[in-house]
């Protein structure tokens, strides 16, 4: 499976679950976050993400 | 050529035992909760110190200077957000910078950015999904073969005290011989907070043995764990010595004694609520759920700290610089307008809202993705090799103490064999 990493901290982004503190409401595809959107678990933007092979 | 591992020195007193001494740092208090409640209904900055609340055991590292707890989600967030004011160095290198040394916890930006990412690296969620089979599977199963015949068991003496350390020792291809002396060591280095003379011997003896270990790898490199940081690069510059073997240091503690408890708690919520242990032992898919909700419910490190590095101010309150913040992260975790019924142990519960038992802001932990992976792996291996787990009766129930790191001493527990 594949998913968006934060390489900074490692969170993986779940479009299921999306990022509702974040303003992000489930279901919203990766393509749809705004660029200034923040990891929520340590805060690196947007770009610092990878897609990785978990 | 043959390898010979380098020998990690026990302390001068061998009869020195710093588990039952650590209790004097972490705490022995059966609820720190009922307080915090107290705490959080009288404001979110309060003047005081977090331990001094449950603990008349003296601070001898920070206990001298100016401090405030922070209470709540929001302003625990808050703080935990905002490095530029809120730093971790001036706080750290009075408590963990003594015990580890100069690890990425110690360090604010730019140092901690470039350390940070070779080390989170070797820890991200695609690389430690391979260690489950490799380094914690076999681990688990055989300390549940040293007591699965008998039907009855301590968790925690016999499984949940010794798996995440033995899988750092895996990690590192540290021999068993030596496993006994590196848990101890691992315990007592951080027994500077109360003055012990044992926390820095651990400290230093820990480090000549990492420095050895170091250099043998660097010599003969293999595929584990410290040949891999050994001969990392980053901008074209290896790791300090001095950072790798701190980081080493606090991997023993932060890897392994953090899990420790993290499982402990889990089996504590499931078993304590037999109607939830059978809803998981009945579908799998709902171990994260059941992992987040020990987490927020019994997190294993209640508290930490940030150092306000300007005047500044934080809902209301002047805090000057200098002054030491106690994220109490307990609070954040049981914060009634963030998670209703907040003390209620309750895998079901709705989870729009992130824990922060590993923190947030630059410095979550590291190790999360790990933690998570070992107490998933340590919970199928109990519901694949058992049927009919139960407390035991005729034993005392698990009781969780401690103010800052929590855990309860055993976790009796009877079964038949799958």
């Amino acid at each position: 499976m594949k998913q968006w990493m934060c390489v900074q901290c490692g969170y993986l982004y779940d479009q299921a679950v999306g990022d509702p503190m974040g303003d992000i409401p489930p279901g919203t595809a990766w393509e749809d976050i705004p660029d200034d959107w923040k990891c929520p678990d340590c805060g690196a933007l947007k770009a610092e993400f990878e897609m990785v092979e978990i | 050529m043959m390898t010979v591992m380098p020998k990690l020195a026990d302390l001068v007193d061998q009869s020195f035992d710093p588990f039952e001494v650590e209790k004097l740092s972490t705490g022995d208090s059966p609820d720190p909760y009922p307080r915090i409640h107290e705490l959080m209904k009288q404001g979110t900055v309060i003047k005081g110190s977090y331990r001094t609340q449950f603990s008349d055991v003296p601070d001898v590292q920070i206990g001298h200077m100016d401090q405030y707890m922070v209470l709540g989600y929001d302003t625990n967030l808050k703080v935990l957000t905002n490095p530029e004011v809120f730093g971790n160095h001036g706080a750290f290198q009075h408590t963990l910078g003594k015990s580890f040394g100069r690890t990425v916890t110690v360090m604010d930006a730019p140092e901690h950015t470039r350390f940070r990412k070779i080390f989170q690296k070797a820890f991200l969620p695609n690389v430690v999904a391979k260690w489950g089979e490799t380094f914690v599977d076999p681990v688990v199963n055989r300390l549940m073969d040293a007591f699965i015949d008998r039907g009855e068991a301590d968790l925690i003496e016999e499984f949940t005290h010794h798996y995440p350390f033995q899988v750092i020792y895996s990690q590192l291809q540290i021999g068993r011989e030596q496993t006994k002396v590196f848990h101890k060591l691992a315990i007592a280095q951080l027994l500077s907070a109360i003055g012990a003379p044992q926390g820095p011997e651990a400290t230093d003896k820990l480090g000549d043995f990492f420095m050895a270990l170091l250099a043998q790898r660097r010599a003969e490199p293999g595929n584990d764990l410290v040949s891999h940081l050994a001969t990392v690069e980053a901008d074209g510059e290896r790791l300090p010595d001095e950072v790798l073997i701190s980081f080493l240091r606090q991997l023993m503690n932060a890897g392994g004694d953090t899990t420790f408890r993290g499982t402990s708690v889990l089996l504590t919520g499931l078993l304590t609520h037999p109607e939830q242990w059978e809803a998981v032992a009945a579908d799998r898919s709902l171990i994260p759920q059941a992992i987040e909700e020990a987490l927020r419910w019994e997190g294993p490190v209640s508290n930490t700290v940030r150092y306000v590095s300007e005047d500044t101010e934080l809902d209301g309150f002047f805090l000057p610089e200098g002054t030491i913040l106690n994220m109490v992260l307990g609070s954040a975790n049981r914060d009634p307008s963030k998670y209703p019924d907040p003390d209620t142990f309750n895998i079901f519960r709705e989870r729009k809202v992130r824990n922060l038992a590993f923190a947030n802001g630059p410095h979550v932990c590291i190790g999360q993705h790990l933690a998570r992976l070992e107490m998933t792996r340590a919970l199928h291996a109990i519901l694949d090799h058992t049927r009919n787990l139960r407390l035991d009766p005729d034993k005392p129930a698990p009781d969780i103490r401690g103010h800052l790191l929590r855990v309860p001493d055993h976790i009796y527990v009877k079964f038949d064999k799958a």
